[in-house]
C-alpha cells in the first residue's frame, strides 16, 4: 500500500511529462469511446427509422404461386394472421396492412422511380402524425388518387400539388398497367429512403396491382420499442407454423444473408395456396449491424495501433525515469526495499497514469457527444436516417468501455514493465555509484 | 327513303362480308409466321432506343429459338458492359444470367430489353390465338395497305399486356402494327412492322420494327434484324452451361 501511495506521489514529480503521457492515453480512449458510442446509436436509430418508414418491427408476407410458376404477394383472407398475432401475445402498438407498386413516374418528360405504399389512412393513423410536409397535406388524400411524395422525387419530376402524373407499374401478375395520381403533399427528404416515401390509398393500389379491395401484400406489427423484436417475430412466426403453410425460417438461418435467402426460398419450391413469410426488422437490416460490427472492430484496430505507437513513448519514458532516478533506486534498495517493490513501484506510476488517461479520455468523449448531441441537423440532412429526431445520438456499452479501458492499462502496464524490471535488477552499489 | 335503304344495304352487306370472313383462322396465320415447328431459329436484332435528351443506346441481341419446345436464349452482345448477360426460357421457367456475378435469376418475358422498349416477350412466336380472345373488327386502311384492326383481350394474365389492337394486312396475313394497352385500358406502346421483310422459307419476318412509347413522350425503339438461320441447333444451346459460356 505504501509502494502504490509512494507511485502515486511520484507522478506529480514530473507534472508536464505525467500529463503529455496522459493526454496521449486519453486521445486514444477517447477516440474509441466516440466511435463506440455511435456504432451503439448507429443501429438503433436506423432500426427506429426504418421501423416507422415500413410500419412494423415484425412483418408477415404472403406468397401464392401460380401453375406458371409465378410468384405474386397476396394475402387474401388475414383471420388467420390476425388470430395468430393475438396468441403470440404481441404487445402490437398498432397493425399495418399495405400493398405496394414499383412505379416509374412520369411527368412532362421528366422520371422518376418510386415505390408508392398503399395505406389506408382511415385506419392507420400512425403514418399521418410522422408525414412531415413541405406543401400540401393529407387534404388531397381524401381523392382515390390522391399521392404523397418526398422532395428529391418531386424535385426531380417538378411537380407542385395539384399536378396529375402518370405511374407505370405492373399489376402483381407482372401485366403492364398505368396509374394516374394526383400529387397531394410533398415531404422532407428522409434521407436514402427518400425513393421509399410514396403514400397513396391502398384502394388505389389494388386497382392497379389488380387486387381485390380487401387483400394487400404486407402485415406489419408496430411493437413499443425494438426490445423483443426477435423474440415476437419467432413467437408470431409458430403461431402461423401451426395453421399455415410458413416458409421456413430455420432453412435459411446460417446463409450469411439471411434475408436473401429467405425470399429466394418460394423460387425452388411448390405450393398451391398462399404460403406465409414471418420476418423481422431485424432480419432486414442485418447488414447495418454487420457496419455497426464493422465500425466497432475499426475503432479497436485504431485504439491498439493507436497504443503501440503510445508503447514506444511509454517505455522509452520510462527508460529516461530509470536513468533519472537510477541512485534514488539505488538508495531505496540499499536500505530495504526488494526488487519487487521496486518493480511494484514503477508500475503503480505506470498503472496510476493509464487510469488517469482513461479517465480523462472518457470525460472529453462524453462531453464530445454531449456537444454533438445538441447539433440540430436540418431535416433534409442526408444522414437524417441515422438521426434520432434531428440529432445525433450515442450509446456506449458499459461492457466495451470497461474492456477498453482494460486493455488501455495493460498495455501501458506492458510498456512500462521491461524498463521498471531493469529498475528492480540493478545492483544497489552500481545504481548508487552512477554518475548522471 | 331511298338513301336510307341504300345505306342499310351497305351495311349489311360489309357485316355479310366481315361475317364471311376467319378472323380466328387469320390470328393462328399470323401465330404459324412466326413458328417455325421443328427446326431452330436464331437472328440478331440490332436495337436502337432514343430518348429525349440522351444519346440513341444501340443494343444488340442474339436469339435462338425452339418453338417446339418452347424454349428461347436471348444473349446480349453490345453494349459492352451488358455483353454476356442473357435470359433463358425452358417452358413457363425464365432465368436471367449475370456474368459479371455468375449467378442465374429467376426472370419473366415481360422485362424490358436494356432499358429499350422492346420486351422479351416480343422475341417468342406470337400466341394471339392461344392466349387472346377477339372481340372486335374493324377495317381501315394504313399507308398503302387495307387491313383489319383486331381488338384482343388477354384470356390469361401470363401476356404483359391486357389488351392489344393489332392491324393487319388484308392481303396477307402480317401485322402492320400493334397497339398495346395496359390493364387500365390506357395505351401504352405501339409497334409499326415497317414493310420490309426477310423471307425464311415460306415465311416473313419483319426486317425492321419500331417501338413507341406512348407513356414517355419521345421514346422510341428501332429493331433491325438480321443473320436469320432456320436450322436445327445443338441441344446444349438451350442450357444454362451455354449462357455462361457465351461470351
Amino acid at each position: 500500500m505504501e509502494i502504490l501511495k509512494l507511485a502515486l506521489r511520484n507522478l506529480t514529480r514530473q507534472k508536464k511529462r505525467t500529463i503529455l503521457l496522459g493526454s496521449a492515453i486519453a486521445f486514444g480512449i477517447m477516440i474509441v469511446t466516440v466511435i463506440n458510442g455511435f456504432a451503439g446509436a448507429f443501429v438503433i436509430n436506423i432500426s427506429e427509422n426504418f421501423a416507422n418508414l415500413a410500419a412494423g418491427h415484425v412483418f408477415v408476407q404472403g406468397v401464392e404461386k401460380s401453375a406458371s410458376g409465378r410468384e405474386s404477394d397476396i394475402i387474401r383472407d388475414d383471420a388467420l394472421l390476425m388470430q395468430a398475432v393475438k396468441d403470440a401475445k404481441i404487445p402490437a402498438k398498432y397493425i399495418s396492412k399495405r400493398s405496394s407498386a414499383q412505379a416509374s413516374l412520369v411527368f412532362a418528360g421528366h422520371n422518376a422511380t418510386l415505390a408508392i405504399d398503399g395505406v389506408d389512412f382511415s385506419r392507420e393513423t400512425f403514418l399521418p402524425e410522422r408525414l412531415i410536409f413541405l406543401k400540401g397535406g393529407l387534404d388531397g388524400m381524401k381523392a382515390k388518387d390522391g399521392l404523397i411524395i418526398s422532395e428529391p422525387i418531386a424535385k426531380r419530376l417538378d411537380v407542385q400539388p395539384g399536378d396529375r402524373i402518370l405511374a407505370q407499374l405492373k399489376t402483381v401478375s407482372g401485366q403492364q398497367n398505368v396509374g394516374e395520381f394526383a400529387v397531394a403533399g410533398i415531404t422532407v427528404d428522409t434521407g436514402i429512403f427518400g425513393s421509399m416515401a410514396g403514400y397513396a390509398n391502398k384502394a388505389y393500389v389494388n386497382e392497379l396491382l389488380s387486387l381485390r379491395p380487401d387483400d394487400y401484400q404486407l402485415l406489419g406489427v408496430y411493437l413499443p420499442s425494438l426490445e423483443g423484436t426477435d423474440e415476437y417475430g419467432r413467437a408470431l412466426y409458430e403461431q402461423v407454423k401451426a395453421h399455415a403453410a410458413v416458409f421456413d425460417r430455420d432453412a435459411a438461418t446460417g446463409d450469411q444473408n439471411f434475408i436473401r435467402a429467405f425470399m429466394n426460398q418460394g423460387k425452388t419450391e411448390t405450393w398451391t395456396g398462399i404460403k406465409y413469410r414471418v420476418f423481422t426488422l431485424n432480419d432486414m437490416l442485418a447488414q447495418v449491424k454487420q457496419i455497426a460490427d464493422a465500425l466497432n472492430y475499426a475503432a479497436l484496430i485504431i485504439l491498439v495501433i493507436l497504443f503501440v505507437i503510445i508503447m514506444v513513448g511509454i517505455t522509452n519514458t520510462f527508460r529516461i525515469i530509470l536513468y533519472e532516478r537510477i541512485r534514488e533506486i539505488g538508495t531505496m534498495r540499499s536500505i530495504g526495499m526488494q526488487r519487487g517493490e521496486v518493480r511494484t513501484l514503477f508500475l503503480g506510476e505506470a498503472g496510476f497514469l493509464a487510469l488517469a488517461g482513461a479517465a480523462a479520455g472518457l470525460i472529453l468523449a462524453f462531453a464530445i457527444m454531449a456537444v454533438v448531441g445538441m447539433i440540430n441537423f436540418d431535416m433534409n440532412s442526408p444522414i437524417f436516417i441515422i438521426l434520432r429526431n434531428g440529432h445525433m445520438t450515442f450509446k456506449v456499452d458499459p461492457l466495451r468501455m470497461a474492456f477498453n479501458v482494460l486493455l488501455v492499462g495493460g498495455l501501458t502496464l506492458l510498456a512500462a514493465y521491461f524498463p521498471s524490471r531493469n529498475a528492480a535488477r540493478l545492483d544497489p552499489a552500481v545504481a548508487l555509484r552512477t554518475v548522471k | 327513303m331511298k338513301r336510307t335503304i341504300a345505306g342499310l344495304a351497305l351495311a349489311l352487306a360489309a357485316a355479310a362480308s366481315l361475317s364471311a370472313v376467319d378472323f380466328k383462322a387469320i390470328l393462328k396465320e399470323i401465330d404459324a409466321m412466326q413458328d417455325f415447328g421443328k427446326s431452330d431459329y436464331s437472328a440478331v436484332y440490332n436495337i436502337v432506343s432514343e430518348k429525349p435528351g440522351e444519346n440513341p443506346a444501340t443494343t444488340q441481341i442474339k436469339i435462338f429459338r425452339r418453338d417446339q419446345a418452347n424454349q428461347i436464349v436471348i444473349l446480349i452482345q453490345k453494349p459492352d458492359k451488358q455483353k454476356g448477360q442473357g435470359y433463358l426460357k425452358i417452358d413457363e421457367n425464365v432465368w436471367f444470367y449475370d456474368p459479371d456475378s455468375g449467378n442465374f435469376a429467376h426472370s419473366t418475358m415481360k422485362e424490358n430489353i436494356n432499358n429499350s422498349d422492346a420486351k422479351s416477350s416480343d422475341f417468342k412466336k406470337y400466341t394471339f390465338s392461344d392466349d387472346f380472345d377477339i372481340v372486335k373488327t374493324e377495317e381501315t386502311r394504313l399507308g398503302a395497305y387495307d387491313a383489319w384492326v383486331f381488338t384482343l383481350q388477354a384470356k390469361n394474365n401470363e401476356v404483359s399486356y391486357q389488351k392489344i389492337r393489332l392491324t393487319v394486312r388484308k392481303d396477307k396475313a402480317i401485322p402492320l402494327k400493334e397497339e398495346d394497352y395496359s390493364v387500365s385500358d390506357r395505351l401504352m406502346r405501339t409497334t409499326f412492322f415497317l414493310p420490309t421483310y426477310v423471307p425464311v422459307g415460306d415465311k416473313l419476318i419483319p426486317a425492321k420494327i419500331k417501338m413507341v412509347d406512348e407513356i414517355n413522350k419521345g421514346q422510341q425503339s428501332v429493331l433491325t434484324i438480321s443473320d436469320v438461320v432456320v436450322k436445327k441447333l445443338d441441344d446444349s444451346t438451350f442450357t444454362k452451361a451455354f449462357l455462361e459460356r457465351a461470351q
